[in-house]
């Protein structure tokens, strides 16, 4: 055993405590997911979290950024209340997971491949969660189009997922998380596997639904960029035991273009993150040695 | 050289197979008249095919039986098979408890066990059909255990967040993905089956109005007529590959949307 008091570095996590910009207007600041002192430690002893505090608020857009095996994909896990802490404990929306599912309380999940039925078609994959939650008349048809319509592939409704593209999948994929009309959207690094082209387009569309719809998105992801260019918050997590270690508020306004990507403000706060990840991997060193 | 025949894929896939074995029967033919052989020990493929034209009624008959059996033991198989599957994976417990006994009878030579089952069952087709569902009944168990297991994870925790209950996961997740390997079962199923019933009757030597292709090699043999006893061979084999051919196509049919295995590669 560790001496647990002496490693636990105490991470002083800044609170955000007014909006610093036009860009955050609409975070109205009510908590929607909760992480208090989360430890996930595994059945054949890895520690995968270790004293994660964390506090995602309505609207807001929050990435999880760190290297391989800091947990950020547990974390994003237990807040999809898949699995379960080893101590400490999650809430949504102040309450517990119970809520997670009724109106007003809704959570959607993308992860990192598509995840699509291979033998249903591109319509039958997104209808999928309403199937299961016996949603059906005229009113979930329509939500079904207005989804497929918002990810641009109302002509490929009837294709089978073979048929499309990586990218393709993948919107599949969200337009599936968006029929239910979730309030909560958990990303596990969606666009990792896709060339770098389509990922921009798809972090475009991705941040116009997010206005559109208002949601609040958790989004894991090991691109320094991807983070920086969709995220109010990005949250820097160390390996070994996988926690917390910083946060970057990025307070430029939304909506972000092309002319964000090659702006002196951009590449400031990429080099604020890189530096911030830089440390959670020398970090992460220290403690295997 | 190009024509337009050899590019095509299908054509090829059936015209080879079929050369081959228009030689082979053409190099046996040949053989057998350059040593000048008796009947009685190897017959030409002409004599044979003018034994299967002449016995026709008696070895249709028989064939009839064999299919009879071949068919009712298949069913019961995929029948049987697939319920045991979709128990076993309801609980790791009843798996784990049967498992092995469906392994057991997988084992069990069934050339050992048939008088047994012939002695025990009256009615000769029902015997024939309860030994040829022995053998041909594990590969639609095991492999269609093995495809409701094969379900992609993200998928199942996705279901379980949208709180799908058992029967859900069961009939829109894990029997669709199942499907690939279910056919696959049956492929192999088919053949067992067949083998199965042929191998039945050997041991039960039914004859009278219940012969079947087996019982009729087997007569053949006691009479020296080797002629019809190729031409009842011959009749087994057409009738195995026939029902292959019959297993593939079906899987093609259902699978050809959406599963690799039935994708044709675009050259």
């Amino acid at each position: 055993m560790t001496q647990s008091k002496a490693t636990q570095s105490e991470v002083v996590v800044p609170m955000q405590s007014e909006p610093a910009s036009g860009g955050k207007a609409h975070i109205l600041g009510r908590p929607v997911v909760d992480v208090h002192g989360v430890d996930k430690v595994y059945a054949n002893g890895t520690v995968a979290l270790k004293g994660v505090d964390l506090t995602v608020k309505e609207g807001e857009f929050v990435s999880l950024l760190g290297p391989s095996g800091c947990g950020k994909s547990t974390l994003l896990r237990l807040m999809a209340g898949l699995g379960e802490p080893s101590t400490g404990k999650l809430n949504w929306w102040e309450q517990e997971y119970s809520v997670v599912g009724q109106k007003g309380h809704k959570l959607a999940f993308v992860f990192q491949n598509a995840t699509l039925m291979p033998w249903a078609r591109v319509r039958k994959n997104v209808r999928l969660p309403l199937d299961l939650g016996r949603e059906k008349g005229p009113e979930a048809e329509q939500r079904i189009d207005q989804a497929l319509d918002m990810v641009g592939l109302s002509q490929f409704s009837h294709s089978y997922p073979r048929e499309l593209s990586g990218g393709m999948q993948m919107r599949v994929s969200i337009a599936r998380a968006m029929v239910t009309e979730p309030n909560l959207l958990l990303m596990d690094e969606p666009f990792g596997a896709l060339d770098e082209m389509t990922r921009n387009k798809l972090n475009d569309d991705l941040l116009r639904l997010w206005k559109a719809n208002g949601w609040t998105v958790v989004f894991v992801t090991h691109s320094v960029y991807e983070a920086v260019y969709l995220s109010n918050r990005v949250v820097v997590m160390a390996a070994r035991p996988g926690r917390v270690i910083d946060e970057v508020p990025i307070d430029a306004p939304y909506p972000r273009g092309k002319e964000f990507r090659v702006s002196t403000e951009f590449a400031g706060y990429c080099r604020r993150v890189s530096e911030a990840l830089e440390v959670a991997s020398q970090q992460g060193e220290e403690m295997t040695s | 050289m190009k024509s337009p025949l050899l590019e095509n894929e299908r054509f090829v896939q059936i015209a080879a197979p079929v050369f081959v074995g228009f030689l082979f029967l053409l190099l046996w033919e040949a053989v057998v008249r350059a040593n000048e052989m008796p009947e009685y020990i190897l017959p030409g493929p002409l004599a044979i095919g003018q034994a299967l034209i002449e016995d026709w009624g008696v070895l249709f008959h028989g064939l009839l039986m064999t299919l009879k059996v071949t068919l009712l033991a298949f069913g019961i198989s995929v029948a049987l098979g697939t319920a045991a599957s979709l128990l076993f994976v309801q609980s790791r417990w009843i798996e784990v408890s049967l498992f092995p006994y469906a392994v057991l009878m997988q084992v069990t030579p069934i050339v050992a066990i048939a008088p047994l089952i012939i002695i025990w069952v009256d009615d000769t087709t029902w015997a024939l059909t309860v030994c040829a569902v022995i053998i041909a009944i594990f590969p639609v168990i095991s492999n269609t255990t093995l495809g409701l297991r094969s379900v992609d994870p993200n998928l199942l925790s996705m279901f379980r967040m949208y709180r799908a209950g058992r029967l859900e996961e069961l009939v829109r997740l894990r029997i669709p993905s199942a499907l690939p390997y279910f056919f696959g079962g049956m492929r192999i199923s088919t053949g067992l089956a067949l083998i199965g019933a042929v191998v039945a009757e050997f041991v039960a030597g039914t004859g009278g109005t219940q012969a079947g292709l087996a019982y009729l090699i087997l007569q053949a043999g006691y009479n020296l007529d080797i002629p019809r006893m190729f031409a009842a061979l011959w009749l087994i084999t057409f009738t195995g590959i026939s029902l292959f051919a019959l297993m593939v196509w079906l899987s093609d049919l259902v699978l050809r949307d959406w599963h690799e295995s039935a994708l044709r590669v675009e050259q």
